[in-house]
């Protein structure tokens, strides 16, 4: 029959079974690239497995889509930092020194604020980033951008907010 | 430092230590401001909560190298972006492989009873026709018009790249226009009223006699409206659009509303017997194949079917 139950029951291993396969073709067809649609499908079913919400999923596919989607804009966002990273090493002056673990640790760092910084448009992002890296003050900030001191704090207070409603305890 | 932290922060405050970091990274900041900064963190454990947690994002910015920072940050946002613009290519470009249809600048598209159809507009956007529906498609160069002469469409949209200056894209029906902002959303059209449903962003929606008035509708709420009003805004069933993925899911559905909206799906007569149509029904069902479906009800209610044919079905009890 092909009417799903009343009140289906699953388990990570039956949705695995019926949906894995299915689920790596989709993320197949959205980044073209085999091996990440491999990963991701798997990443998927592991944060199934932490959720512990299989048995009451009514839809399984666009659940496991969901979760998918997100990781798929976590890896995009990696990968942005990564490249610009490397980008940006690569531009120094003096070759610059660092270890495999230090690497890591900022990378991830990098991560958590570009995410944190999701959402703005990028005249907010430019603002708190020359804030609050470059140490510029208001008035300076103002003037490379031809924009008002009292816009350069409304972004600026803006942009910390949302920061500070990620951040935990 | 276990029973204030289970609390959640209070927003005002953490706006407050927003306050007080812009105020005393002014230039211009004086004695005065400071202590009275220090006096506000004093003032409650909620308060030295926020300014810990202004700190910790203090570590955390400076814990990257600046030049290296700066950089990264700022290129990051815009690769990303761009790399979320591919996405959508490649997305579409998959619906294609799977049977998608390519829009026409004008179309018309028919599905019929018991079909759905899934078309792809020319800016990349995405229309399903739900069973038994009309729409035509045109896109001018003031406006992208999908008219819904009959039935129900899902639209997700794209934004419009196909111009320098992008066209508005809206749903007319007879009732009136549905305007989208960035979104997904569905609109389905009956004999005395259209209903949307927003599952992402935003629309707004004009009654077609009453134009002047727009009621903005976003994510998660339902609007209906006829050609003279539009009645209040109101949660949705997030569900209705469960039918561009070949569902139908009812959550303690009456089953006589159930067997009218499966009847949408069925050539012929399908009807439920007033006797019966007070039980309850919860699930959810592929529409791809209705028979199943009645046949499924059979086993878990109790109800039989009459059948004279194909084409006649009543459920009794």
């Amino acid at each position: 029959m092909s009417t799903d139950n009343f009140f289906p029951q699953h388990s990570v291993e039956s949705l695995y079974g019926e949906h894995h396969g299915w689920l790596q073709k989709w993320l197949r067809s959205r980044i073209g690239n085999g091996a990440d649609a491999a990963d991701l499908a798997q990443d998927t079913f592991v944060r199934l497995l932490t959720a512990r919400t299989a048995p009451s999923i009514r839809e399984p596919r666009h659940y496991l889509t969901t979760i998918a989607r997100g990781l798929l804009i976590d890896l995009f966002r990696r990968r942005a930092v990564e490249n610009a990273y490397l980008e940006a090493l690569a531009a120094r002056p003096e070759a610059y020194e660092e270890n495999l673990e230090t690497r890591h640790l900022i990378l991830e760092t990098l991560i958590a604020i570009d995410a944190m910084l999701d959402g703005f448009g990028p005249r907010t992002r430019h603002i708190f980033l020359l804030a609050q890296l470059e140490e510029l003050s208001y008035v300076e900030i103002g003037q490379r951008l031809g924009v008002s001191v009292t816009t350069v704090k409304n972004h600026l207070s803006k942009a910390l907010l949302q920061c500070l409603l990620l951040v935990e305890d | 430092m276990a029973s204030p932290a289970a609390r959640p922060m209070p927003k005002n405050c953490l706006e407050m230590a927003v306050h007080w970091y812009v105020q005393l990274n002014d230039g211009d900041a004086d004695d005065n401001q400071r202590q009275a900064w220090q006096r506000w963190v004093a003032e409650s454990p909620d308060h030295a909560r926020a300014w810990a947690r202004v700190e910790k994002l203090q570590r955390q910015l400076h814990g990257v190298p600046m030049d290296l920072a700066l950089p990264v940050l700022t290129q990051a946002g815009v690769e990303r972006r761009l790399a979320m613009k591919s996405l959508l290519v490649f997305a579409a470009l998959g619906f294609a492989g799977l049977g998608y249809e390519f829009s026409p600048l004008g179309a018309d598209y028919l599905s019929a009873t018991g079909q759905r159809r899934q078309v792809l507009l020319p800016d990349g956007g995405r229309l399903d026709l739900n069973t038994d529906t009309q729409v035509d498609v045109h896109y001018s160069s003031s406006e992208r018009l999908i008219t819904l002469r009959h039935g129900e469409v899902r639209l997700l949209t794209a934004p419009d790249n196909l111009v320098p200056v992008p066209r508005p894209l809206v749903v007319a029906t007879v009732h009136g226009r549905v305007r989208a902002l960035g979104t997904d959303f569905n609109v389905r059209l009956g004999e005395k009223s259209t209903t949307v449903t927003v599952l992402e962003h935003a629309v707004e929606v004009r009654s077609r006699l009453a134009p002047d008035i727009a009621q903005r509708v976003s994510a998660g709420e339902q609007l209906q409206f006829n050609a003279r009003q539009l009645r209040p805004v109101r949660a949705a069933d997030l569900n209705v659009s469960a039918w561009s993925r070949g569902m139908l899911v009812a959550i303690d559905w009456r089953l006589g509303d159930f067997i009218a909206e499966l009847s949408r799906y069925r050539s012929g007569h399908l009807s439920c017997a007033p006797q019966v149509a007070e039980l309850r029904v919860s699930g959810a069902f592929t529409l791809d194949d209705t028979d199943a479906v009645l046949a499924n009800l059979t086993a878990s209610l109790p109800v039989k079917l009459r059948t004279f044919s194909r084409y006649w079905v009543r459920v009794e009890a």
